[in-house]
């Protein structure tokens, strides 16, 4: 088998110059990396997920360029927006000039205080080898900082572009660290879209303090041919609430590794997830949600529409520590599938130590139920606009709770057009 | 005060001892050689023999598996005994009153006297005691209808065509590591046929025996339903205690041709060790079953409690259109027991059902898993299933896990699946107490309650015998 290191996409990526910051960090990682060989489907993190396409594809570093963003701007995130193409901070198409007293929203570049926290959470140590490969190489990334009691109205943007020049396909290793202090209220959107053939390999790390309170909205629209790999390792503390929300709509392949520990007593976790896919689109999400200790609750709901030759994968572990006591945890993961060739695998896992604990998964697969499909044609609606009512009422419980209008918004209507439901954009 | 909830078994096992008869066996070790003397000492066809050695050769190339939630320390495949036949004192047994009554005796104390067999209408005991038939009972009256009920030894003798064309034909012996060494070496097992049209007139059943010290058992059973036949199979399961590992690596294969079914039911409780885990049984079989014909039906049901470590999967192959798949599990571990158990579900033709239900039942430092794959392929039009996995955990110690693997490719398949984890509520013995039934009672009605998807499958004496059996294993370790 290929060490890692050998395959032409990380030879690439690896002949780069290792930035010097962070440098504890990037060694540990490379340490890893060495060690481990490119990820195949006999293994079974990777069983359902062939990553053949993205082996054999070379990638170069992007550039900074000019972006064109003004139909991703939310007018609510007017003063609160960063902005990176290809990697790279884009100061020109950035505004933070919105930002509360004490509120830190900059690059990581900049941010000095953010050396320490780096790889706290996505520990360089851990087998994937994507998060390692970000942090041996990444250059820059967001830095999101709410101090003590502050609560932040506006939402909080953050947006990857990413754009192919030439006919080289690119790479970038975005970054994103969130640290919200005791008591401390925010919106985080954090949002990847692009054109033409890259890869976006990125990691995630979100510390929420004791009675800290965030929703996070994860966006995936990134283009067609892209590939996009993210990390998420969050850290929920005592009385801690934690709403994140994936939404993936784009990528030819994706996969989403959000990991959340529930670290002291009393977190609250709710996880949810929805996979939009067409055409021969692949879209992964590996979660882990760890209670380590009692009395947290954590609730998971995992949506799938399928259809072309897509594949959707969902693998979603729930651990329960020995000692966990009075853990409530509970996941869902629904798919729908829409073609005859399209595919769903679903693995949905309980590990559980602790006696005391309401623990509970379920997952169904299937199509659109035949009697909704009749009770909406006897009120005179045809049946393909029956179809695209009900595949867009299945993904729009997910979007409904989305906190920020506007953004809310966009996602009904690009949820709309994808399930050929836009003659219904009244309902919306 | 403990609490019932709180106090651990520390019940002995019950059938732990050591029939003394002597047994002729080979060395201990695996190679061609041992092969060639198992097959010689059988008076096996020559293409029963290339069978064996095809396996033995395929299984030098594969590796132990690992990827079960068990740890153990791994059985030195060189220390084995792979052939040990208890010595016949006549060359064959007519009546009850030439079998050795040092083996009648074991049967006695295992609370299935062959007396008590023979009385109990309509079950026939095929007794495999270490790998060699030794008697059957109701033979001729079930041959009068055409079933065949031997061992799978006389089956080879008798009806070689049957087992050619049969055997190997559910599990292949590649199919994995365990079953490609059972294939090389298996003694014997049970073969049914029932032909076209009949319906067994009673449930057959087979006790198994582990007992010379050191012999791993690798018994072989196949059952053959032709069209429109049907059999209820019962496998019960004891064996004396011993301080070494013993291996078990059985294979079963089932047949359904059209209209067909077969219901096997097993009641698993081999040593699982001390409190310590020292000792046990290693129970590593590979059972499945083959829906081949149109409305076929395979029912699976099993109560697992036995065992230090049990890694098994009865699995049914649904190719036959609108075939049926069930299996019925009750799995309990206690002290220091491993179980990684559950089921395979292949939908491969149109309208296929299948049902799963699972309990797990862990106590003390026990790991207990349910590990599943339901897998529709893109031909099952109209595939459902339903799959159900209930954990109890009683104890801080202990763990349930639960690996349900589905995958779908077809899109007018209905898949659903549920688990839950759940303890014994202090309330809800607090509630029986108040009504005056003891703690002990309590726990055996709620555990009864929480299997009672599973018992209702097990044909009668299996139901009673199991729910004695969950009450023993957990006595004192509830509370």
């Amino acid at each position: 088998m290929a060490s890692l290191t050998e395959t032409s996409l990380l030879s690439d990526l690896l002949a780069e110059p290792r930035p010097s910051t962070w440098a504890t960090l990037r060694q540990a990682a490379e340490t890893s990396l060495q060690a481990q060989a490119f990820p195949t489907s006999r293994e079974e993190d990777w069983k359902y997920t062939d990553l053949k396409a993205l082996r054999d594809t070379s990638f170069r570093p992007g550039k900074l360029e000019d972006a064109n963003i003004s139909e991703y701007i939310l007018p609510e995130a007017r003063g609160t927006r960063l902005v990176f193409v290809n990697g790279h901070f884009a100061p020109h198409l950035s505004n933070t000039s919105a930002l509360a007293p004490g509120v830190r929203m900059l690059t990581l570049a900049c941010a000095s205080e953010a050396a320490a926290g780096l790889g706290s959470l996505a520990r360089p140590e851990t087998s994937d080898p994507f998060a390692n490969l970000n942090h041996a190489r990444f250059t820059d990334g967001a830095y999101l900082f709410v101090p003590k009691n502050v609560r932040v109205e506006a939402p909080l943007h953050v947006l990857f572009v990413s754009q192919q020049k030439g006919s080289d396909a690119t790479y970038s290793l975005p970054r994103v660290h969130v640290v919200l202090e005791r008591g401390a209220q925010a919106q985080l959107v954090e949002e990847y879209l692009g054109q033409g053939h890259y890869f976006t390999n990125a990691v995630v790390e979100v510390h929420l303090h004791e009675g800290a309170t965030l929703s996070h909205e994860r966006v995936q629209r990134e283009s067609k041919e892209a590939f996009h790999i993210t990390s998420l390792a969050a850290r929920v503390d005592r009385n801690a609430r934690y709403v994140c929300r994936t939404l993936s709509l784009g990528a030819r392949l994706s996969r989403q590794t959000p990991k959340v520990r529930m670290a002291e007593e009393g977190a609250e976790l709710e996880l949810n997830g929805l996979a939009l896919l067409d055409q021969d689109q692949v879209a992964d999400t590996h979660s882990l949600i760890d209670h380590t200790v009692p009395h947290c609750s954590s609730r998971q709901l995992h949506k799938t529409i399928v259809d072309g030759q897509s594949r959707g994968i969902f693998n979603g572990k729930i651990f329960v520590h020995p000692g966990a006591q009075q853990t409530d945890a509970q996941q869902q993961a629904r798919s729908l599938l829409l073609s005859e060739s399209a595919r769903v695998d679903a693995k949905p896992e309980l590990e559980i130590f602790a006696d005391d604990v309401k623990c509970a998964h379920g997952a169904a697969i299937g199509q659109l139920d035949p009697e909704e499909l009749f009770y909406l044609q006897s009120r005179g609606l045809n049946l393909k606009t029956a179809r695209n009512l009900l595949t867009y009422g299945f993904a729009a419980e997910l979007l409904a709770a989305i906190p920020v209008p506007s953004l809310r918004r966009q996602l009904r209507r690009a949820v709309m057009a994808r399930t050929n439901a836009s003659d219904l954009e009244a309902l919306a | 005060m403990s609490s019932p909830l709180e106090q651990v078994t520390s019940q002995e096992y019950k059938y732990g001892f050591v029939t003394d008869i002597e047994s002729e066996s080979a060395p201990p070790g695996l190679s061609e050689a041992t092969i060639r003397m198992i097959s010689a000492k059988k008076g096996e066809p020559e293409w029963l023999l290339e069978y064996r050695l095809k396996a033995y050769r395929h299984w030098l190339t594969m590796v132990e598996p690992e990827w079960a939630h068990v740890t153990y320390q791994k059985p030195d495949f060189q220390k084995i005994v792979y052939y040990s036949a208890p010595k016949p004192k006549e060359a064959k047994y007519q009546s009850l009153d030439e079998v050795d009554p040092e083996l009648l005796r074991t049967f006695e104390k295992l609370g299935v006297p062959m007396d008590e067999r023979k009385a109990l209408a309509g079950v026939a005991v095929d007794v495999v005691f270490d790998s060699v038939s030794v008697t059957t009972t109701y033979k001729e009256r079930l041959g009068e209808i055409g079933i065949i009920f031997c061992s799978l030894s006389e089956a080879v003798r008798e009806h070689p065509e049957l087992v050619k064309k049969y055997l190997g034909s559910v599990v292949p012996f590649a199919d994995n590591f365990y079953a490609a060494l059972n294939s090389a070496v298996f003694t014997d097992g049970s073969f049914v046929f029932i032909p076209k049209g009949v319906t067994c007139p009673m449930d057959l059943s087979t006790y198994f025996r582990i007992n010379n010290k050191e012999s791993g058992q690798f018994e072989r059973t196949l059952i053959v339903a032709e069209e429109g036949a049907s059999v209820s199979y019962l496998e019960g399961c004891t064996a004396p205690q011993f301080d070494t590992n013993q291996l078990h690596a059985a294979v079963v294969e089932l047949v359904t041709l059209d209209d067909a079914s077969i219901k096997y039911s097993t009641v698993q409780n081999w040593y699982a060790g001390d409190k310590d885990g020292k000792g046990g049984i290693f129970n590593f079989v590979t059972k499945r079953g083959l829906c081949k014909g149109r409305n076929s039906k395979i029912s699976w049901t099993q109560v697992e409690t036995g065992s230090a470590i049990t890694w098994k999967y009865p699995s049914c192959i649904l190719l036959g259109e609108n075939s049926i798949g069930e299996f019925y599990s009750v799995a309990l571990t206690n002290h220091k027991q491993q179980a990684d158990t559950g089921t395979k579900m292949i939908h491969i033709g149109r309208n296929t059902k299948s049902t799963i239900i699972s309990k797990g039942i862990s106590a003390g430092d026990s790991s207990n898993s349910y590990r599943g794959l339901v897998k529709v392929q893109p031909k099952a039009e109209g595939a459902r299933n339903f799959s159900q996995c209930d954990s109890m955990l009683i104890g801080q110690k202990c763990s349930a896990n639960t690996f349900p693997y589905i995958e779908v490719q077809n899109m007018s398949a209905k898949v659903e699946h549920e688990a839950t984890t759940s303890k014994i509520g202090e309330e809800q013995l607090f509630y029986f107490q108040q009504r005056g039934i003891p703690a002990e009672d309590a726990i055996s009605m709620i555990i009864n309650g929480f299997c009672k998807d599973v018992f209702r499958e097990l044909p009668m004496e299996f139901a009673v015998e199991a729910t004695k059996l969950l009450s023993l294993k957990l006595e004192g370790s509830v509370g």
